[in-house]
């Protein structure tokens, strides 16, 4: 009977103290979620995946920042960390869905106006045509400067988009300025 | 910096509009743009750009998305789920496991070291010619970039002299590849495919090249030429002198030219 009693003494030290730093890791691992679930939802959600779909990145997204940060692993920037992640298991879910023919309305149409197919006529009525113009300029714009754009709407600097999208510094720059030159070309009809 | 003939380019707005550079380069830019309306005029344009795609962005979005909590309580719920790991210590797994897998931490051990070693030895291989590191662009940076240009249509070019690039373009590149101040006037905004070859403006293709390395652009001229007249005279595909010129123009020359150092006439 004496094993047992040893084996508690023993591991209950340990078991304490991971549960400490346990504890601590998921508070860290929650608060970032609620500082940032809403920009990489929206993110995601731009760039062509459904709603259930988005929630559900977002949750594997902050699991892997779990398992990113329990083994000790770099701290630094993970607000890029996080896109990075939730962008990469943004694609994967739209190449799987493509593949197995699943194909989601918005991530078909790419472009994240595709999310309320059905406006009203009153919304209808309400969008000027200006910002029909601009949907357009936007719905027809490369995948990649639309990565870009929708990046930079979620606050992100231009060497973290370049770090979440594997581009230099320089074509981000470009592809942004590229958009919005075809946007101001757009507004002015 | 900027002369008043020359306009700034809309990157170079967009970047300054955006806190993106240098404190220098935007000084710079700024100082032109108060002094030219047709750049303030074209900086008010994309800031209005830029609220109008947020204001749809917003309106499109902000509406959709549902509330945080039940997301909230089941990320909570996976969380507590997951199996406990403590965080990599490496000494632990090596003390923890068995004897077989010692020998084999030790076999990898002494496979990384060697791995090092012969890693340091090209390093410092590598270091002793440092020309070659500064006479290659960076491939992140400036990975080449080509316009759709046929055969016919390269060889068919009467002027093959390289068009010089914008000043405003010049800044963004010596940004891009963190040169600051002094050290510019030793180098050469260059394309790194030349237009003689198809090569594009864009920025992915422009690289600042010192002149004062052993591979100078003289020496690439040389291998340009080459290249063309290959292309031309059909001993060469266009798509393949593109590729050599971009992945490592130092090798290519090597290659065309059988020596190991650039030629007497080329320097």
């Amino acid at each position: 009977m004496s094993a047992p009693a040893k084996l508690e003494v023993l591991v209950a030290p340990a078991d304490s103290l991971d549960s400490g730093i346990r504890e601590s890791l998921e508070d860290e691992v929650v608060r970032l979620f609620d500082q940032l679930r809403e920009r990489l939802l929206r993110y995601i959600v731009a760039i062509g995946l459904t709603i259930p779909d988005g929630e559900e990145v977002i949750q594997e997204t902050f699991l892997s920042l779990f398992k990113h940060l329990q083994s000790g692993r770099s701290r630094d920037n993970l607000q890029g960390w996080l896109f990075r992640v939730a962008h990469n298991l943004a694609l994967k879910r739209c190449q799987r869905a493509r593949r197995s023919s699943e194909l989601l309305a918005s991530a078909a149409a790419g472009t994240y106006a595709a999310i309320d197919p059905s406006p009203s006529p009153e919304d209808q009525f309400a969008n000027s045509q200006a910002q029909q113009r601009l949907l357009a300029v936007i719905q027809a714009l490369p995948e990649q400067d639309r990565r870009c754009l929708f990046l930079r709407a979620e606050g992100l600097r231009y060497r973290e988009i370049a770090a979440v999208l594997d581009i230099s510094l320089g074509a981000v720059s470009l592809s942004l300025s590229r958009s919005l030159t075809r946007m101001a070309r757009a507004a002015q009809g | 910096m900027l002369s008043q003939d020359s306009h700034v380019a809309d990157e170079l707005l967009l970047m300054e509009l955006e806190g993106e550079l240098s404190p220098r380069v935007a000084k710079s830019v700024r100082t032109h743009i108060e002094a030219c309306w047709r750049c303030r005029a074209r900086r008010q344009e994309l800031e209005r750009s830029i609220a109008d795609f947020i204001h749809l962005h917003q309106r499109e979005l902000d509406g959709q998305l549902p509330p945080a909590a039940g997301p909230r309580a089941m990320l909570k719920a996976r969380l507590a789920q997951l199996p406990v790991s403590a965080p990599e210590r490496p000494w632990q797994w090596f003390v923890g496991w068995g004897r077989l897998v010692r020998v084999a931490a030790v076999s990898v051990s002494v496979l990384l070291a060697i791995g090092w070693i012969v890693n340091r030895a090209g390093a410092w291989k590598r270091s002793a010619s440092p020309e070659r590191l500064v006479s290659t662009p960076d491939s992140t940076l400036t990975p080449g970039a080509t316009v759709l240009a046929s055969r016919r249509d390269v060889c068919s070019q009467a002027n093959i002299k390289n068009r010089d690039v914008p000043a405003s373009t010049q800044l963004l590149v010596f940004e891009e590849y963190g040169i600051e101040r002094a050290p510019r006037r030793a180098y050469e905004v260059d394309y790194l495919v030349t237009p003689a070859l198809g090569g594009s403006d864009d920025i992915r293709n422009l690289w600042p090249q010192p002149y004062s390395s052993v591979w100078n652009a003289r020496v690439k001229d040389a291998l340009e030429d080459r290249l063309r007249e290959m292309v031309c005279s059909g001993t060469l595909d266009l798509a393949q002198a593109q590729h050599e010129i971009a992945s490592n123009w130092i090798e290519a020359y090597k290659r065309y030219f059988h020596t190991d150092h650039p030629l007497a006439e080329h320097r």
